[in-house]
């Protein structure tokens, strides 16, 4: 009698969810709010190569997303398919047991992905994927074309070249960078967008071998080349929060900003008439390889508990494609993970072009499953740094004896 | 007869007081006594993992890098609470002394001082921080037009000065909250008591210390003891002027920050952690309502001996 | 004696040394507080080449593009009215809930009255800032979250021991002549209450009503963990995001604060008074 009932409700149960795989409202979150349009306009399209299958935007604000997320979760509220943040951000949700597992027999366009870019959604754990990689950043110096060539200034070859081109601005009376530190993750930003080259692949891979720590002359080096070029930061940059950095760039008062590509989008809303370049910081020598810091920032995901798991893969299958990953790229000015993508526009054309020569932005891609993170002791670091209360030995001391709490390779 | 006329008295008495404290069990005590238990849990996200007793607490007092980061947090607490002793209760004292005199415009004096008790900390601290700007804030500008400019400084960027700056906008936002106080403890004293001690002293100090001082313990007691409990309770001013990781290099930190950063995470740095962002909580919860009761209590004593 | 007290009259030099170093120092604090003040009003008036030459020149009055931008191009209105809402219909409960439990304390014997009123004032030293994990988790529970009913049970959760303290004292004071008066005409204990005291009390409402009025209007907290939704963001909450949209258009920030500082500054001259005992009440016995 009891397997009776067990199985009627067996039969019941999986009637019922056959059943919305023909017909199904699927919900999608995200953080990104400005958005909005174009995501109903991908979802459109969505609908019209799945007729069955609906999906609805929702967005949250990006701070809180986490939270707001992980709540709904937990509470058995969430969407069917959301955003994700990447490395400890899907860790988090991935652990708990919230996000659907997927390989490339369930999503086949997954074998083209960059191994970078699938690390960035997999758990260390259990080696899991659990979300398809969405879009890249990278870590660069972005400057104002006209300032450029009113002042006869070209994409810097080397670093000495680099300091020459600063100089000159500063006697023509503009300011070379308009970076301020007064905001905690900005020391961490212009580490990788400006120092990426000095430290150079080399290291990169000791590093993550476990044959060096940051304890590394190539590190160290580069630090203290970042304290240099300090020098042309605006009068009193330590006191200078986000905000009016951007605005000192975007007002056309600094001719360079080092920071992330995602600032491309809101420097060209605040002001539309600005003529951006983008480079990477040169190395020490102008044979040596220009490199940009990467990092993925988002990716797609699936509800482990939707009640429609076919239809949620069948939407994932879609955003891997590189049908939806050139409008996202085109509509969205995002830099797509999926291979094969070509960008309508030349500024991002330019910056996915640089990405072939990378680093990882290393302190958020390598080191932020413990505390204290590396974001936490590098930010630290560079304020010391730049304040004069620290030798970038220092700070590289400072970062291996702090991740060495919890990053086995540096335990002795 | 007697008992219906007693329930339908005491019904009416507990349909007044029964929704009022309903509201206050539901938002106040039950998160507060929750906020004990969760700190003894792990926590995985929202949900709640396993009971592990202590752990968390150990893991905020003992353990690398949390340790480091309370004290250091617990440090800047102290130094704004004796700050702000002086820049605004001891401010606050000179001022309520000074418009006691009733002198002529005292009554402008008196509005004076309390209009930015008024405004919204938010646009004390976005003003301030403008103000403060290193290239374009008034302060620096108005240096540099003094022919100060060498004493024109990156305020909210150096660990020297950061934490200050916030100490003073706090003591310019909230001084005549202490004054006020004050004021209506001094106006309290008798008149005759006032005239007897002309009678024996003329010395302005004499009198302060004697009379007016010891007769205004009352309001003393309590600007003291409020003021414990927001300097160990700062949060707003230093989260929208220093930011959510205490910048410079944690120098700006509080334990009101350090908690927030610690339970939500900060988007730039580090995941939300609930299990120790409750153990702390809770500390800093023990540790004001146990020093502040025996701070008025303490006071208090003082008062009746005098 | 009159000989002797007028020995010990201090000189009229002396006097007027000691009134004049007084009102040095009133007049130089009340310069301190209220320039910066001054400077935001100027400055909404003022393009930002203005601003960073003289800050402290008198402004042209009828440059209002600044305040134009904040008050049609963002969502400043809105957040207004949301503030609005959330405040006034707070206060509200506040005051309703507070004197009814009030009343009961002050006007009734009943035991367990004087453990009430402990418990209420217990909740006046209670940083529930610091239960902010557990009141996410309540409000998630109840779906409150990202609603402005969130706030709203905060804010009269919060108010209400200040309300109980500053109702009870004053219902106590009020004579028993009436009320016994109307009890032996039949009133029943809700009609005397809503026609014969709570006419009365209007004075301490309006105290404990500027009491809460201010924080709640000012607090930046609960919105910063509660709100996500633009649409629903209160005042100070909303300032917050004009600080990144318009980091170095300074007219247009210095505009925001004065916009959203100018109706209680004046609401606050116009009843200094009030606000001064609302606000201090509690503190001042």
């Amino acid at each position: 009698m009891k397997k009776f009932v067990i199985s009627a409700a067996l039969a019941l149960g999986s009637l019922a969810s056959a059943l919305p795989a023909f017909a199904a409202d699927l919900t999608f979150w995200t953080w990104r709010q400005e958005d909005k349009a174009q995501y109903e306009k991908f979802f459109k399209e969505f609908n019209k190569d799945n007729p069955d299958i609906t999906v609805k935007f929702e967005a949250f604000e990006a701070t809180s997303y986490n939270t707001i997320l992980s709540t709904a979760l937990a509470g058995g509220t969430g969407p069917d398919l959301m955003m994700t943040r990447t490395y400890g951000g899907i860790e988090s949700l991935a652990g708990a047991g919230y996000l659907m597992p997927l390989d490339k027999t369930k999503i086949p366009a997954l074998e083209g992905f960059s191994e970078p870019a699938l690390a960035s959604e997999t758990m260390r754990s259990n080696k899991t994927l659990y979300a398809v990689p969405a879009a890249s950043q990278t870590m660069l110096v972005i400057y104002n074309k006209e300032i450029f060539e009113k002042n006869g200034i070209s994409e810097p070859a080397s670093w000495d070249e680099f300091l020459k081109s600063c100089e000159k601005l500063k006697a023509a009376g503009v300011m070379p960078f308009a970076n301020g530190t007064a905001t905690g993750w900005q020391n961490e930003t212009i580490v990788s967008a400006l120092t990426s080259s000095i430290m150079g692949k080399a290291f990169y891979e000791d590093l993550m071998a476990g044959k060096t720590t940051f304890n590394d002359p190539r590190y160290v080096a580069a630090i203290g080349k970042l304290k240099e070029i300090s020098a042309y930061f605006p009068d009193g940059f330590i006191g200078l929060d986000y905000a009016s950095a951007q605005q000192l760039f975007t007002s056309g008062m600094a001719a360079m900003f080092a920071g992330g590509s995602f600032e491309l989008a809101s420097f060209a809303k605040q002001n539309p008439s600005l003529k951006m370049g983008v480079f990477a910081a040169p190395s020490l020598k102008k044979e040596d390889p220009k490199l940009v810091g990467l990092f993925f920032d988002s990716g797609f995901a699936a509800n482990a508990k939707t009640k429609s798991p076919d239809a949620a893969l069948k939407f994932l299958n879609y955003v891997a494609n590189k049908k939806f990953a050139q409008a996202f790229a085109n509509d969205l000015s995002n830099v797509s993970a999926v291979p094969g993508v070509t960008f309508d526009s030349p500024l991002l054309a330019r910056v996915a072009e640089l990405n072939k020569q990378s680093i990882p932005y290393m302190t958020l891609v390598n080191f932020r499953y413990g505390e204290p993170t590396g974001s936490n002791l590098i930010q630290a670091g560079v304020q010391k740094l730049l304040n004069g209360q620290a030798t970038p030995e220092q700070v590289g001391k400072s970062m291996t004896d702090g991740l060495s709490a919890w990053y086995a390779p540096f335990k002795k | 007869m007697f008992t219906t006329r007693l329930t339908g008295r005491n019904l009416w008495i507990a349909a007044l007081i029964l929704p009022p404290l309903a509201f206050m069990c539901l938002f106040l005590v039950y998160p507060i006594l929750s906020a004990f238990a969760y700190a003894f849990y792990e926590w995985h996200g929202l949900a709640r993992g396993e009971f592990i007793g202590l752990a968390n607490f150990h893991k905020v007092l003992f353990e690398y890098p949390f340790s480091e980061r309370t004290v250091n947090a617990f440090v800047h607490n102290i130094f704004v609470f004796f700050a702000l002793m002086v820049l605004q209760n001891g401010v606050g004292f000179v001022l309520a002394y000074c418009l006691w005199r009733e002198l002529p415009g005292a009554r402008f004096h008196r509005i004076a001082v309390f209009l930015p008790v008024v405004l919204s900390t938010v646009i004390v601290a976005i003003l301030w921080k403008l103000f403060l700007h290193p290239l374009f804030g008034v302060v620096n500008i108005s240096l540099r037009g003094l022919g100060l400019g060498f004493l024109a400084q990156p305020w909210q960027g150096q660990d020297t000065t950061a934490l200050t700056a916030i100490v003073v906008a706090n003591a310019w936002h909230m001084v005549g909250f202490p004054t006020l106080v004050f004021l209506a403890g001094m106006q309290r004293i008798p008149t005759e008591i006032l005239d007897a001690v002309r009678m024996e002293t003329e010395s302005e100090w004499v009198k302060v210390r004697k009379i007016v001082w010891p007769l205004v313990a009352p309001s003393a007691t309590v600007v003291f003891t409020l003021l414990f409990v927001s300097a160990f309770n700062f949060f707003e001013l230093p989260f929208l002027m220093g930011g959510v990781d205490g910048s410079p290099h944690g120098a700006t930190d509080v334990l009101g920050l350090y908690f927030y950063r610690t339970a939500f995470g900060s988007m730039s740095a580090s995941a939300e952690n609930f299990g120790p962002g409750s153990a702390l909580a809770v500390l800093i919860f023990l540790f004001i309502a146990i020093l502040s009761s025996a701070i008025t209590l303490w006071l208090r004593k003082r008062e009746i001996q005098l | 004696m009159t000989t002797k007290t007028y020995d010990h009259r201090p000189g009229l030099l002396a006097t007027l040394g000691r009134d004049g170093l007084i009102q040095i120092i009133l007049i130089a604090n009340s310069f301190i507080m209220l320039a910066p003040i001054v400077i935001m009003i100027f400055s909404a008036f003022k393009t930002n080449a203005e601003i960073f030459r003289s800050p402290f020149a008198l402004p042209d009055f009828t440059n209002v593009t600044s305040i134009m931008k904040i008050w049609s191009g963002t969502n400043f209105p809105l957040y207004l009215l949301n503030s609005f809402i959330v405040a006034a219909s707070s206060i509200a409960v506040i005051l309703t809930l507070g004197t009814m439990a009030a009343y009961a304390i002050a006007r009734y014997e009943f035991r367990g009255a004087n453990f009430i009123l402990l418990f209420f004032l217990a909740g006046l030293t209670l940083p529930l800032k610091l239960a902010i994990i557990p009141l996410f988790i309540l409000m998630r529970d109840l779906g409150l979250l990202d609603t402005r009913f969130s706030l709203i049970c905060i804010y009269v959760a919060t108010g209400l021991p200040t309300t109980v303290f500053i109702m009870t004292g004053f219902i106590r004071t009020l004579p028993n002549e009436l009320e016994d008066a109307a009890r032996m005409d039949g009133a029943s204990e809700a009609r005397i209450m809503w026609s014969i005291m709570l006419p009365l009390v209007k004075p301490a409402m309006v105290i404990a009503g500027i009491q809460n009025a201010v924080p709640i209007w000012n607090d930046f907290f609960f919105p910063l963990i509660f709100i996500q939704k633009d649409s629903l963001k209160t005042l100070p909450q909303g300032l917050t995001t004009f600080m990144g949209e318009y980091g170095t258009d300074w007219g247009v920030l210095f505009s925001g604060l004065t916009l959203s500082a100018l109706p209680v500054i004046v609401l606050y001259i116009i009843l200094s008074r009030q606000f001064i005992n609302g606000m201090t009440a509690g503190a001042v016995k």
